[in-house]
């Protein structure tokens, strides 16, 4: 195994600069998430109005394919519809954790470099943490 | 700031051990197509071939149950279980075969010292003390005895290298403390406490001690007459064992005085509906059908660490963990974590670009096996200033070969993530 396969040029790039990364003040929702193997841990706040999410940011304390995961995230659901966005991270945890199928995204998706994480069966969860962490997010109620 | 120079020699590796590293069939194979490189034995450690075959044999031609037949079978399981508690009663200087409990390991020892020492003579207010650099497994208990019984958990800090504050823990001992609990060898950054002056002072104030031995048993010699605990503990799997085995040591005079832990077979004099009495220890704390392979596997490794001598391992590993560090220190971006006057086992660092998360991984595809995380001690990570560590954890088959490729794959990472 060769560890390039796994840290791509894309998922360095957001590791080493991630984007929206800072408390959200004006969050309408919010959930934190543990990995309860490794420690790390990602939050996840949105800004959600009409039923759409106006901003996304995250903190984190995570290794690198967390946080670039994270900052893709983030990039990827800013303006997107609940439900879409909804959609579209429970498509891409299935796809991360599927083994047997490839991640397929459209070709300029710049979450299409997390797919060497299912190379290493150990690091989809580290992939997959800020997705679920969206998801309980989604689910919190506002206040 | 100049990095440290690098240049020590590698330690002489003692005829006895030349051929050590043979006895471990494990450390032949490869991981990812590299040979594999365990660093990783404050985790679990390997088991030699004399093991693996006792496991073997006993599977083989003795298995059975103990302390129930007449037929030949569980004659000699029967009196092979009662050799191995007898060879750890030697191997740790206690008194008596009976005051060696076998447990699954560290964790249920703690537990069982929780329920029917401490637990019976615990009230709403009264204390236990213990150190802010415990395992979780000798944190949780305490903490859910504390919500059982109104008791308090007492912590005595640690400096920023690590190092327990001793007059702290001197002058959190007191009449209300009703058990001294700590480790001996921290598992997550190799702090050697001084425990001897801990258990005096404990001592002083009549405090009984139990010790957490999981992470030194195998790397020094240990005499608990010596030491004076009331209590101690460890783990199979630690000590080149099989895992689901364990001892907790306790003094006759205070096995005597406690309430069973788990009821069952094997632990009972007598049992009716009107009422039941229980057997002396050890027996008392040993119900249902235990590890017997377990507990013979752990014999087999112990007379195999004595055949080499913990004297000869200690002195070994201790230059090793010295050209260890050096080594370390030289790589750029690389910060010790946890810096104590005596070390044993492990090495816990981090490095200033990468994730511990993405060192084991890299790592990993060198062969090289680590523990990245906060290694089951989340209160000591928060004091230190750090989330996860890496640590490289060693034993006396481990050479500085060992350590030239863990400081090659470190120096990838470094370039990976610069
Ligand atoms: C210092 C220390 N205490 C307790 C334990 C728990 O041991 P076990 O999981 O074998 O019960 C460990 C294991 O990592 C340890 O290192």
């Amino acid at each position: 195994m060769d560890p390039k396969d796994l840290y791509k040029q894309t998922l360095l790039k957001h590791s080493k600069s991630p984007h929206n990364e800072g408390e959200l003040i004006d969050s309408t929702h919010q959930a934190k998430l543990t990995n309860s193997l490794c420690g790390d841990e990602v939050t996840v706040y949105l800004k959600i109005e009409s039923n759409s999410i106006q901003r996304a940011t995250f903190t984190a304390q995570c290794c690198s394919i967390c946080t670039a995961s994270a900052s893709m995230l983030t990039q990827k659901v800013q303006g997107l519809p609940t439900e879409e966005a909804h959609y579209f991270a429970q498509k891409i945890t299935t796809q991360l954790q599927d083994k047997d199928k490839p991640l397929v995204l459209s070709a300029d998706d710049e979450l299409q470099s997390l797919e060497g994480v299912k190379q290493f069966k150990s690091r989809i969860r580290c992939a997959t943490l800020p997705w679920e962490a969206m998801l309980a997010s989604l689910a919190s109620s506002s206040e | 700031m100049a990095k440290p120079s690098n240049t020590i020699q590698p330690p002489a590796i003692p005829d006895i051990l030349q051929k050590a590293r043979e006895d471990f069939p494990i450390l032949k194979r490869t991981v990812n197509g590299k040979p594999l490189v365990y660093l990783d034995n404050g985790a679990s450690t390997q088991k030699p071939q004399a093991v693996i075959d006792v496991l073997n044999r006993y599977y083989s031609n003795e298995n059975s149950n103990i302390h129930r037949g007449v037929h030949l079978l569980s004659v000699e399981a029967t009196s092979a279980y009662e050799e191995a508690r007898h060879t750890i009663t030697d191997f740790i200087g206690a008194n008596d075969d009976s005051e060696i409990i076998f447990t699954r390991g560290t964790t249920e020892s703690v537990n069982l010292v929780a329920h029917s020492f401490v637990e019976p003579q615990i009230q709403a207010g009264d204390e236990i003390l213990i150190t802010h650099m415990e395992h979780h497994a000798n944190i949780v208990p305490w903490q859910l005895l504390c919500e059982r019984t109104g008791a308090i958990l007492k912590v005595a800090p640690i400096d920023e290298n690590g190092a327990l504050d001793l007059e702290a823990f001197k002058n959190l001992l007191s009449e209300k403390t009703k058990l001294a609990s700590f480790v001996h060898v921290s598992n997550a950054i190799g702090v050697i406490n001084p425990v001897a002056e801990m258990i005096a002072a404990a001592k002083e104030k009549g405090v009984p001690t139990l010790l957490d031995a999981a992470q030194s048993i195998q790397h020094m010699p240990l005499n608990v007459k010596e030491l004076d605990c009331d209590f101690l503990a460890f783990s199979g799997h630690k000590i080149f064992a099989p895992t689901g085995i364990g001892v907790l040591y306790g003094k006759r005079a205070l096995l005597d005085e406690m309430r069973p832990y788990q009821g069952g077979g094997d632990m009972i004099s007598t049992v009716s509906f009107e009422g039941t009495t229980f057997k002396e220890p050890p027996s008392r704390f040993e119900a249902g059908t235990p590890h017997i392979a377990g507990a013979i596997g752990l014999k087999a490794a112990i007379d195999y660490l004595q055949s080499i001598g913990l004297e000869t391992i200690a002195r070994y590993e201790e230059e090793l963990l010295k050209y260890a560090t050096v080594q370390l220190r030289a790589i750029d971006g690389l910060r010790i974590i946890g810096n104590p006057a005596k070390r044993a086992g492990a090495i816990s660092f981090v490095m200033e670009n990468a994730h511990s998360h993405d060192v084991g991984t890299i790592l990993d595809t060198e062969g090289v096996a680590i523990r990245s995380g906060h290694h089951c001690c989340e209160p000591l990570m928060k004091r230190l200033g750090v989330s996860a560590t890496t640590r490289a954890s060693f034993s006396f088959y481990n050479n500085h070969t060992d350590v030239d490729t863990l400081v090659s794959a470190l120096k990838k990472v470094s370039i990976l993530f610069e």
